[in-house]
C-alpha cells in the first residue's frame, strides 16, 4: 500500500493531470480517507487556478495580429513536399486573375470570422477550465459549502451582504434533486453563488454571476468532453448561470430548467 | 499555386489560434512590450520559412512555442539572461519538491496583482516552466520539447518555481536579486 509520504511526493502530478489513469484513481481514493493529503492537493489547486488567472495578463495589440497576417504578403512561402513545389509569395493565397475586390473582401471577412471564432473557442475552453477547476476544488475541500442547508429560504439569504445580487431558486420538492449549500465563489475577482445540489450519488455546481464582459460565455449550451463534465450556461435577468457536474446531461439539464423558471 | 494557397491555409489554421498565448508568453520572457511584439513576429516569420520541415500530426503549439523560446534566446535580453544563468543544483533533481500547506495558503490567496509582481520576480527559467504548465496548461512532456530539456528538469524547474513563488508571497525571502536567469 502506498504510504502518505510517497503520495505527498505526487500531488503536482495529480494536479497537472500527469498520474497515469490507475494512480489517478488510487490517489483519489486516498483523498477520501487523508484529510492532510486533501488539504495539500487543495491548495496547490487553488494555486494553480491562481497562477492561470495572473498569468493570462497581457493582451495583444490589435495592430500586432494585422501585422502578422500581413507576413502572408510579403514573406516567401515553402509548400509542403507532398502538395507543393517551389518557393512562392504568399500573395498568391488569392489567385491573381480572381482578384476582384468583392472576393478578396469576402476573403478577408471569412478570415476575421474564422480568427474571432477561434479566439472566443480559446476564451470558452478557459472559462470551462475556470469553473471545472472551482467546482473540483470546493469539492475536494474539507468544507465545501460555507452555509450548509436544503432549505433555499435559509441559503439565498445567506448571500446578502456577500454578493452584489440576489437571485431566485427553485422548490426541490418532488424532484431527485436536493441542496446541499453555498459559498462565494470569485470568477475573475468578481464575487458570485457557488450553489452545491445533490443529485443521487453526484454532486453538480451551480455557478451565479452578474452577466458581465468578465464573464464572458456563450450563451448556448456546450459540454467539455476533455475533462468529463457536463456544463451548461444561460443568462437570465442579467445574471449568467453556469451548472458544471458528472451527471448526466439530462440530469443537468432538467436542473436547469428548474432554476429557469424558478420565482 | 493551389498548392501554396493550400500550404499558408494549413499554417494560418494552425498558428493564428495561438497567436494571444504567444505574445502573453513573448511578454513575460521579454518584460517589454516592443521586444515581445518583434519576438512574436520574429516566431511567425520563421515558423512560415520552416513550416515545411515541420512534421504533420507532431505538436505544432510546442513546436511555435520553441520557436519563440529560441528566438528569445538569441535576443538582447535573453543573451543577457543566459549569461548570467548559474545551474541551480536542484535544476536537475528530478524529485518533485513536496508542498508546504501554510506556504501555499498565501500563494493561493494573494491578489492577482501580487501574484504577477512574484511571477515577475521569478528568474525567467523558472518562471517559463510555470507560467507553461499552470497559463498554457501544456503536458510535462510538451514543454520538455519546448525548453528542449528532460521531462524530469522540466518537473524540478515547475516545483522550484512553484516553491519561489510561494515564499516571495509569504515574504520569505525575495529571489530578484537571484542568478538563474535574471
Amino acid at each position: 500500500m502506498t504510504n502518505c509520504l510517497t503520495w505527498q511526493g505526487r500531488v503536482a502530478s495529480y494536479v497537472d493531470a500527469e498520474l497515469p489513469c490507475p494512480e489517478m484513481e488510487a490517489f483519489r481514493a486516498h483523498l477520501a480517507t487523508c484529510p492532510d493529503c486533501a488539504a495539500t492537493t487543495l491548495a496547490l489547486m487553488e494555486s494553480k487556478m491562481a497562477v492561470r488567472r495572473a498569468g493570462n495578463r497581457y493582451a495583444a495589440p490589435p495592430e500586432l495580429r494585422a501585422k502578422v497576417l500581413s507576413l502572408a504578403k510579403d514573406e516567401p512561402a515553402v509548400a509542403r513536399g507532398a502538395i507543393g513545389g517551389d518557393r512562392a509569395r504568399f500573395r498568391t493565397i488569392v489567385p491573381r486573375y480572381w482578384t476582384g475586390w468583392a472576393i478578396v473582401t469576402a476573403a478577408l471577412l471569412l478570415l476575421a470570422a474564422g480568427l474571432f471564432l477561434a479566439a472566443n473557442r480559446r476564451q470558452n475552453a478557459k472559462a470551462v477550465a475556470e469553473f471545472a477547476d472551482l467546482h473540483v476544488t470546493a469539492l475536494a475541500s474539507a468544507n465545501p459549502v460555507e452555509v450548509v442547508s436544503t432549505d433555499r429560504h435559509t441559503v439565498k439569504p445567506w448571500f446578502q451582504g456577500r454578493i452584489p445580487f440576489t437571485f431566485d431558486l427553485p422548490d426541490l420538492q418532488a424532484t431527485p434533486y436536493t441542496l446541499v449549500g453555498g459559498r462565494v465563489a470569485y470568477f475573475h475577482q468578481e464575487p458570485g453563488a457557488h450553489l452545491i445540489f445533490g443529485y443521487q450519488r453526484h454532486l453538480i455546481s451551480v455557478f451565479i454571476f452578474r452577466d458581465t464582459p468578465q464573464v464572458a460565455m456563450p450563451a448556448s449550451f456546450f459540454a467539455d468532453n476533455t475533462s468529463s463534465f457536463t456544463l451548461r450556461t444561460w443568462t437570465q435577468q442579467g445574471l449568467r448561470y453556469v451548472i458544471l457536474g458528472d451527471a448526466n446531461a439530462a440530469a443537468i439539464a432538467n436542473l436547469m430548467e428548474l432554476l429557469q423558471r424558478a420565482r | 499555386m493551389k498548392a501554396e494557397t493550400a500550404s499558408y491555409g494549413e499554417f494560418e489554421r494552425l498558428a493564428m489560434p495561438l497567436f494571444d498565448s504567444l505574445y502573453n508568453f513573448a511578454r513575460w520572457l521579454a518584460e517589454d512590450a516592443t521586444e515581445a511584439e518583434d519576438l512574436v513576429q520574429e516566431t511567425f516569420k520563421k515558423a512560415l520559412h520552416g513550416f515545411a520541415s515541420f512534421v504533420p500530426d507532431s505538436d505544432f503549439r510546442a513546436w511555435m512555442f520553441r520557436i519563440l523560446r529560441n528566438t528569445f534566446l538569441t535576443s538582447r535580453t535573453g543573451l543577457r539572461a543566459r549569461l548570467t544563468v548559474e545551474l541551480d543544483p536542484e535544476d536537475e533533481e528530478t524529485t518533485p519538491v513536496t508542498w508546504e500547506t501554510p506556504e501555499s495558503l498565501a500563494l493561493a490567496s494573494a491578489t492577482r496583482e501580487a501574484l504577477q509582481a512574484a511571477l515577475d520576480g521569478l528568474p525567467v527559467v523558472y518562471r517559463e516552466a510555470v507560467l507553461l504548465c499552470d497559463v498554457e496548461e501544456m503536458k510535462y512532456q510538451e514543454i520538455a520539447q519546448v525548453l528542449s530539456v528532460p521531462v524530469g528538469t522540466v518537473m524540478s524547474r515547475i516545483a522550484r518555481g512553484r516553491k519561489l513563488l510561494r515564499q516571495m508571497l509569504a515574504g520569505e525571502r525575495s529571489v530578484r536579486s537571484g542568478s538563474a536567469w535574471k
